[in-house]
């Protein structure tokens, strides 16, 4: 493996280790960041094969999950948790954070040999699993977790998976997908954002009032 | 007004909505009715056009139709149509809405607008981000009552929708890798060899689209956001925005060719079958009318699918299935929104003797529900029967025995149901409900009347594109 493909998947492992420890982590200030590390990461990589491959579509997606998913969306985020300190932990995570790691690791594993049996041949890329793997991480966390923001997260996680396959096994992907994917997950965050605060005037139903939605 | 001959029609399909949108934001009263309800008008007289010239091309690089695309814009536009005109009354009667009559209007106009956009590319790329618009443009329209449990259904709704739609771009990246384009008019004319990127990118776009399908298990959104959306959205989620987001997996699929591998196929059989199957079980035991006739919804996106899969006549019926639910499901839905505000509940067992309370709405009700489960002579009826003879025609006896279970069983759900509400004699004297509550039924027994017309007349410019549209996508009618 020569030194840039060497470099790539290393980005790509610290892509990976950012995922399990947004798995094992139930306090939302710490999720928050840690999805910004993940975006931040995603824009070096962008950046590096955007050099490599002397390409301007992968030069404007890293400025943008720099500036879109590291920094602006992590701000909106921190803003929603200083609002309302009461979310600062997701109370039922914390109580099944180990399992949550240790599922992540395994599912993380599976995803790993399903890649290799399957789609190495024709992904050949180093570190070509791992873009599958990171998407599967984000399933799991929006499976999981009940807290509005830390869903967000996953589902940031989730298309983060998508850019990242996106750079290394299609570079020449449309342009104006790959930026409306990046956009468009503003407007989930936006939606979100406003159904946390309107949860917050309304409450969570709980009791008779869950039963609605039972069925 | 018939607008004939694209690419002015295709231009006014898309502008009319935008416009309406925009406009609805014009804070003066008033303004926002007129403006949606001129851009449905526009939106439908270009859909028509389109329909009868069986409008078919491309125009530039991203824009196109054919005969499929041109059934869908008419469905989508005729409903979106009918949802504005029903808005009105519905809005009055909302206590404390979260949105006001603007922003409501704009983001219904918004909603439709991005429908209409997927309908019209030819880019599997920009068709994707036109049904991940839909969520965004939709979602808060389903919080309008400002109920807890709305809110928390729009917040599954996007949330579920959304993650399944990231998994319908990871098999277009698929599909790109191996094809080097998204190009749906160049993919189903030179249909790929059937690689294991292809069939894994149609696989998974089977079920990132099939989330927002409804298709079993990943449907778990559709009841909730069904349930608690105002009534006209619940019709248009029920009645256009489930097959919009099954006419992106059509485009999808079609790049196998007029026959698919045989995985494949059982693949969507699989999901075609339990997804009716279990729709039709759920919504036995609903106690809100309106999460039921959601369940409905689920049954009968699992029986089209089983159609496409099945293909040949079946494919037939499952298009003209498509077509005819929609209308009757938004009248259903409709109807539903007069009997919440002339009852204040969605509770089956609260609501009786409407035949007394609310005639008007009452029988359009029991209509609907006839045409929803596929009663004869509606267009779902001759839909049904045509997807059991497709599949009785090529063998699959025990597809046709599931289907007809399923069919039976949603059909005496339904309407055993309704029927107790309508029919069924009330604890407490019945007071007729006050003059005007059961005004707004004008517009249930007018798609009503459409299903019927599908079904007893076959409108003479439908079948023929019904037949164009199923065998553009293989399937073929004698």
């Amino acid at each position: 493996m020569d030194s840039s493909a060497e470099l790539t998947a290393l980005v790509g492992v610290g892509i990976l280790l950012t995922a399990l420890f947004l798995q094992s982590e139930s306090f939302v200030g710490p999720l928050v960041r840690g999805i910004a590390l993940q975006s931040l990461l995603l824009g070096v990589l962008l950046g590096w094969l955007a050099w490599t491959q002397q390409s301007v579509d992968l030069a404007l997606l890293a400025v943008l999950a720099v500036a879109v998913r590291a920094g602006f969306i992590p701000w909106v985020l921190g803003r929603q948790i200083r609002a309302f300190r009461w979310r600062l932990r997701e109370v039922h995570a914390a109580q099944r954070v180990t399992g949550h790691a240790l599922a992540a690791v395994a599912l993380a594993i599976v995803a790993w040999f399903v890649f290799q049996e399957t789609l190495a041949s024709i992904f050949p890329q180093p570190g070509g699993a791992l873009p599958f793997v990171l998407l599967v991480e984000g399933l799991l966390m929006l499976a999981t977790r009940t807290n509005t923001i830390v869903q967000v997260i996953g589902y940031l996680e989730e298309e983060n998976a998508v850019v990242y396959a996106g750079a290394l096994f299609a570079p020449h992907f449309p342009l104006f997908v790959e930026v409306v994917v990046f956009l468009d997950v503003l407007g989930v965050v936006l939606v979100g954002v406003i159904l946390s605060i309107q949860r917050d005037v309304t409450g969570t139903p709980e009791g008779s009032a869950l039963e609605e939605l039972a069925g | 007004m018939i607008v004939t001959g694209p690419p002015l029609a295709l231009y006014l399909l898309l502008a009319a909505p935008a416009a309406g949108a925009t406009l609805s934001l014009v804070p003066v009263a008033g303004v926002a009715r007129v403006a949606s309800r001129l851009a449905a008008l526009v939106a439908v007289a270009a859909a028509l056009g389109l329909l009868v010239t069986a409008a078919a091309g491309r125009w530039g690089p991203y824009l196109g139709v054919d005969a499929l695309s041109d059934l869908f814009l008419f469905t989508v536009t005729a409903i979106y149509a009918t949802s504005v005109w029903y808005s009105d009354r519905y809005l009055r009667a909302v206590d404390r809405p979260f949105l006001t009559p603007q922003v409501y209007y704009a983001l219904l106009s918004a909603f439709a607008f991005t429908m209409i956009s997927a309908l019209l590319v030819t880019d599997l790329g920009l068709m994707w981000i036109g049904i991940e618009a839909t969520t965004v443009s939709s979602a808060l329209l389903v919080v309008l009552e400002r109920r807890p449990t709305s809110v928390e259904a729009a917040w599954r709704y996007t949330l579920i929708a959304s993650a399944g739609l990231t998994i319908a771009l990871f098999a277009l990246l698929l599909l790109y890798t191996d094809t080097g384009t998204l190009d749906a008019v160049r993919l189903a004319a030179m249909p790929p060899a059937t690689t294991l990127p292809v069939l894994m990118a149609v696989a998974l776009a089977l079920v990132g689209y099939g989330t927002k399908v409804g298709l079993f298990p990943m449907h778990t959104w559709l009841p909730d956001a069904h349930s608690e959306a105002p009534s006209p959205i619940s019709a248009m989620f029920s009645g256009v925005l489930l097959p919009t987001a099954l006419y992106a997996f059509l485009r999808v699929y079609r790049v196998l060719g007029t026959a698919p591998p045989t995985s494949i196929r059982d693949l969507l059989l699989a999901f075609g079958l339990t997804t009716a199957v279990v729709g039709a079980f759920l919504l036995q035991g609903q106690r809100s009318y309106k999460r039921m006739f959601a369940y409905s919804s689920m049954e009968v996106m699992g029986l089209t699918l089983t159609g496409v899969a099945i293909g040949g006549i079946a494919l037939y019926g499952a298009l003209l299935l498509i077509v005819a639910h929609a209308f009757v499901k938004s009248a259903a839905f409709y109807c539903s929104g007069n009997v919440l505000r002339a009852t204040g509940t969605t509770r089956i067992e609260e609501v009786r003797d409407l035949r007394a309370r609310l005639p008007w709405t009452g029988g359009a009700w029991v209509l609907a529900s006839l045409g929803v489960t596929g009663a004869p002579p509606f267009g779902t009826f001759l839909g049904e029967l045509l997807i059991v003879v497709g599949a009785v025609a090529v063998g699959e006896i025990w597809v046709a025995v599931v289907v007809v279970a399923a069919i039976l069983l949603a059909f005496v759900g339904v309407n055993g149901q309704v029927g107790r509400m309508v029919f069924g004699e009330s604890a407490t004297p019945t007071v007729r409900a006050p003059r005007g509550a059961d005004g707004g039924a004008a517009i249930p027994y007018l798609n009503v009347a459409v299903a019927l017309a599908l079904g007893v007349a076959s409108l003479p410019y439908l079948t023929p594109i019904v037949r164009s549209a199923a065998v553009l996508l293989g399937g073929s009618v004698p």
